[in-house]
């Protein structure tokens, strides 16, 4: 989009930022993400309906880091990343000048957390309804059938944790599956280590998880990893009223309480 | 043909359910023994992993207490807990895990009597669901993995 | 290879009358590690803790197990006489195998099984042990007091007379809080002022107490032992070092119809005033609100009559630090304003008043110069209706508690009354008589037997103003429910006693919990009730819970102990069973990433942000740090830690994952 390369063009010789994340031409049926820091590489950046991967994650790439300053393109559900990053410190406002594509093509610069914030509060971010039918499908199922379900999903899995690279919330330097004192997740692939490992993350990303569904793309065998965080997110919507990123000063359900949280399972 | 003897591991907090169990022993109520107990200072320590680790390791049930909501030593550490147990079970439930084995409590040091019950309550529902065979099955596959490597 | 010492004790019949003792020590004697297992009969025994002694000296161990009684009975016992044979006593621990096993089991094999899986667990927990030392923090062996009130003046009576320096606080001018506004107290009708200005004084004259009135809180850093506060001396227009106290400024000042706060809006006060003739400091505040000079720029009269040149019209608020050791809140409570209760006509009629106008009405040196007048007309009324419960126990309007105070007071205000006014007559509407104090109840007696207080049973649903009378509408639910008219001369609310405002704002300056009331919050209603859940901040008086002034008293002593006992030593002691964040070599410092969920979940604000640098001071990365002195180990932050980067010492993820693995796995 011409627009876009002339705004990175800009942004790049005016020094405002030190690379420009974007989207290029991919080899499969997605776009991949490219990392401007050169005026003429600029050129290659397009946006066109494969552009959904969330580029939030690249920001907390270390390699991507260190560069300085950084514009990113952004959807929706980048912005939300952004903010829920925010809100864990991993950077502070005016380092990130995301840069939203509206439907309409045009690009609206967000500096700052209150520019995200109120244009998060006009737009509906929710489970979409062919999202939530799945899930409801599921939960119909018994117990047994929800877990022949999943035990097969999980068979498929390799452990090549690409779920985990692609989601802009997984940036712990050291993974849990990376402790071996004790090791809490085997890391080779199991049908036990395989479910552990994917609860686990799931949990993880208990309030966080914005629902792009990236990790889901991301997995070469298909595994339909998003119903697991639809259904967090559908519970903690419910239970507690509350959404990962909509506001940089957000916590995180996780790590908060109220005394008067109703539950109907403790005796 | 001998009746099936859960298995049943109870994470309880230092301050509250532990002290319950010990009026419990102090005042020689009898419960079954299919429960033993692992000690945590809060029921904010216990790790959502160790509750699927129980389950990996061969029982068939999980008991989770700890102290009455504003009773705790530590002020908030049962609130984090129940927050976090209300988030995990939606979830492991989604998957397929069967959450009619878990019993979460709250029972407080002069509640001796209620800890019996509590284990007892457990040791009979979990009794009735029988083994968690899907779960052991599924725990053999790591031993699996490893035979494989040395064919 | 670990070297594990397992000690199986019978406790008498205790536990060999259900479970093979001989058989459990024989078993554990087998597992990789132990390298002696046995069993005694009595292990907490002087000659039983000698055999552990001599065992860890003689087979050189590196970890004790005793598989005996709960151990929240004989852990430190244990941990002790480690301690003493020469091993580091958080190396020992205690497998439950009496309370948990051979006392609510019958004698069956099962049973020795389960103490068998229970000791095999703690075992392999204590391989995993790491020798610890408590962790010692320094104290500044000073102490705060935050309010000036009975509480606060008790408690820094005590901690002064222990031999502590002491720094007070009060926001008024002048010390002595609510009870200097009283006449009488009850139960013993002593003078209010009689038996506190001799304390004031003390306190401004203790060679351990520093004073500073007129001045508040600004900011709390630090933490117990190591407090660091910023207070702000508020200006009070005066160079305190060359006011005499004389108050010839007082009497000059032409501004003189200010609604005196101290008489409850009563009286009249001038713009330079000293609160009260005993408050302590004597010295004037000028009221920058209504002094002609600050709003007006004219004036300046005090300026020239002081004969000392002490006011000083451009003296600016002063920021003090002070480094602390311990604080001990006394900040008291609040009248609530009964204007919430339309159909009692506060605000309305000039002679429905509460209780604290009518102490200073009874006050001799009050408006009235202690006698009853009606604030109207200034006629001595006849007729005294009192309301109880004006406010408290009501979930409707006011308060949903009650103010515990209210009915001895109301009792004690009819006796001051008819002492004062012999033909008069003395009414109250009560809902229940709350007397439970020493002589409270005879009091009470006192009050209705002697000097004739006519109480009825039930509410008044209105009072208003009718040639002059305020008619008191209620009804008598002892004599089934029948009307009550009432022709009063002086209607008296006892309203609620409410948090003193501003107490949200200091609690969060201090990190102090309180309560939807704005209490604050006692550490454990029953047996803490004078600590926070925030280390070295102490609290006593009526800040915590409505109280009269004996137990003010008896709290603001308790609390004063617990900071002696802070200062007894030159440094803390404490367990060192806390949790720790993992650092390791550059370039990566530790697992943590800074997202600081943990900083959010604590419950003691233990968890502070550590800025890593390099060479030039940039900052790479902001880690989470524990401090030691906080921390109290409930490991809720170690549960939350995506990265696993916190752990909790005494409970690591490795002992409690080994311990599930052994449970289980034979």
């Amino acid at each position: 989009m011409n627009e876009l390369i002339a705004k990175a063009k800009y942004l790049l010789s005016s020094k405002t930022v030190d690379v420009v994340i974007g989207y290029g031409k991919g080899s499969g049926k997605y776009a991949r993400a490219e990392f401007i820091r050169k005026l003429d590489d600029a050129d290659k950046m397009i946006y066109n309906e494969t552009c959904i991967q969330n580029l939030a994650t690249y920001v907390q790439k270390h390699e991507v880091k260190h560069l300085g300053k950084i514009a990113i393109v952004a959807n929706n559900y980048t912005l939300r990343s952004l903010l829920v990053l925010a809100s864990e410190f991993q950077f502070t406002e005016g380092q990130v000048l995301a840069l939203y594509i509206t439907p309409e093509n045009k690009i609206v610069e967000m500096p700052d957390f209150k520019s995200i914030e109120d244009h998060l509060a006009t737009v509906d971010t929710g489970l979409k309804p062919d999202e939530k039918e799945i899930v409801d499908r599921i939960e119909k199922m018994t117990v047994a059938e929800r877990w022949d379900f999943w035990q097969k999903e999980f068979a498929k899995c390799f452990k090549c944790f690409a779920c985990r690279s692609s989601c802009p919330l997984c940036y712990c330097t050291k993974c849990m599956t990376e402790s071996n004192q004790p090791q809490w997740i085997p890391v080779a692939a199991s049908d036990l280590g395989n479910m552990e490992w994917h609860i686990m993350r799931a949990m993880h990303l208990a309030g966080r998880c914005v629902n792009c569904g990236d990790c889901a793309r991301a997995c070469p065998m298909d595994i339909p990893l998003n119903l697991l965080t639809y259904n967090l997110i559908e519970g903690i919507e419910k239970d507690f009223g509350a959404k990962a990123g909509m506001k940089a000063t957000d916590i995180s359900t996780l790590s908060t309480f109220k005394p008067d949280d109703k539950e109907n399972f403790i005796k | 043909m001998a009746e099936f003897e859960p298995k049943i591991v109870a994470f309880v907090c230092n301050w509250c359910t532990y002290a319950g169990a010990d009026l419990t022993g102090t005042s020689r109520i009898k419960y079954a023994a299919n429960v033993k107990i692992i000690r945590f200072p809060c029921t904010g320590r216990i790790d959502f992993m160790l509750l699927l680790k129980a389950f990996a390791n061969g029982a068939d049930g999980i008991i989770v207490s700890g102290c009455h909501p504003n009773d705790c030593h530590y002020t908030y550490g049962n609130f984090h807990a129940r927050r976090r147990w209300m988030i995990f079970r939606k979830l492991i439930d989604f998957a397929g895990i069967d959450i009619n084995r878990i019993s979460f409590n709250w029972v407080s040091a002069a509640e001796g009597a209620r800890w019996a019950e509590v284990v007892n309550t457990t040791v009979e529902t979990v009794r009735k669901l029988g083994p968690y065979e899907n779960y052991k099955q599924v725990a053999l596959s790591i031993y699996d993995q490893e035979d494989k490597t040395h064919e | 290879m670990s070297k594990i010492g397992v000690f199986v004790c019978h406790c008498g019949e205790n536990i060999s009358a259900t479970v093979d003792c001989e058989k459990v020590a024989e078993t554990i004697s087998k597992l990789p590690g132990v390298a002696l297992s046995m069993d005694y009969k009595y292990m907490c025994s002087d000659p039983g803790q000698t055999i552990i002694k001599e065992a860890i000296k003689e087979h050189n161990l590196d970890g004790v197990v005793v598989a005996a009684c709960s151990p929240r009975m004989h852990e430190p016992t244990f941990r002790k006489a480690c301690a003493e044979g020469g091993l580091n006593q958080y190396l020992c621990e205690m497998a439950n195998i009496r309370e948990h096993c051979s006392w609510v089991h019958p004698r069956e094999n099962s049973t020795t099984e389960k103490a068998i899986d229970i000791v095999r667990t703690m075992v392999e927990k204590v391989k995993r042990n790491a020798p610890l030392e408590s962790i010692k923090v320094p104290v500044t062996k000073k102490a705060m007091v935050i309010g000036g009130g009975v509480a606060g003046i008790q408690a820094a009576l005590d901690i002064a007379n222990a031999g502590h320096k002491v720094v007070m606080i009060e926001r008024d001018p002048s010390i002595g809080g609510h009870m200097s506004q009283l006449s009488e107290t009850f139960p013993t009708l002593d003078c209010s002022q009689c038996i506190l200005t001799p304390r004031m004084v003390e306190v401004a004259q203790h060679p351990n107490i520093t004073l500073i009135s007129y001045a508040e809180v600004e900011s709390l850093e630090g933490f117990i032992g190591n407090f660091k506060v910023k207070v702000r001396k508020k200006s009070k227009s005066l160079d305190e070092k060359l006011c005499t106290g004389c108050g010839l400024c007082t009497t000059k000042c032409p501004n003189k119809k200010i609604p005196n706060e101290f008489e409850r809006g009563l009286g009249f006060r001038p713009a330079i005033y000293v609160p009260f003739p005993q408050a302590v400091p004597n010295k004037p505040v000028i009221d920058k609100k209504n002094c002609t000079y600050y709003t007006k720029g004219k004036c300046r009269i005090c300026e020239k009559v002081c004969p000392t040149g002490a006011i000083r019209f451009d003296q600016p608020d002063e920021i003090v630090d002070i480094e602390v050791g311990a604080i001990v809140l006394c900040t008291g409570f609040d009248v609530k304003k009964p204007d919430f209760f339309p159909e009692y006509g506060y605000g309305k009629y000039k002679d429905v008043i509460d209780g604290l106008q009518f102490e200073r009405l009874a006050s001799a040196s009050g408006p009235t110069q202690g006698v009853i007048r009606r604030p109207s007309d200034g006629e001595i009324p006849k007729k005294v209706v009192f309301i109880a419960c004006a406010g408290s126990r009501d979930p409707a309007k006011g308060i949903e508690y009650c103010s515990k105070i209210c009915c001895m007071y109301t009792a004690k205000h009819a006796m001051l009354y008819k002492h004062k006014v012999h033909e008069g007559t003395p009414y109250v509407f009560y809902m229940d008589i709350r007397a439970g104090g020493k002589m409270y109840e005879e009091f009470v007696r006192r009050a209705i037997v002697e000097d004739e207080t006519q109480y009825i049973r039930g509410r008044v649903s209105t009072v208003y103003e009718k040639n002059g009378k305020l008619i008191v509408k209620g009804v008598d639910t002892l004599m089934n429910g029948r009307l009550v008219e009432i022709e009063a001369d002086l209607v008296v609310l006892a309203t609620a006693g409410v948090a003193n405002d501003g107490a949200e704002d200091l609690a969060q300056k201090l990190h102090v919990s309180y309560d939807s009331y704005k209490f604050f919050a006692e550490a454990h209603p029953k047996l803490k009730p004078v600590e926070t859940n925030t280390a070295g901040i102490f609290l006593a008086g009526a800040c915590q819970a409505p109280k009269d002034i004996p137990e003010s008293v008896a709290a603001a002593s308790g609390a004063a102990v617990k900071v002696c006992g802070l200062f007894a030593n030159n440094e803390l002691t404490r367990e060192p069973l806390i949790a720790i964040v993992n650092r390791e070599a550059p370039p990566l410092y530790s697992n943590c990433v800074g997202c600081f969920m943990c900083q959010t979940v604590c419950p003691y604000q233990a968890i502070e942000r550590e800025e890593v640098k390099d060479r030039s001071g940039k900052v790479i990365k902001t880690l989470a740090y524990i401090n030691p002195g906080l921390c109290q180990g409930c490991g809720t932050c170690v549960a939350l830690c995506r990265s696993k980067s916190i752990d909790l010492l005494g409970y690591t993820n490795d002992q409690v994952y080994t311990e599930v693995m052994a449970l289980l796995n034979d």
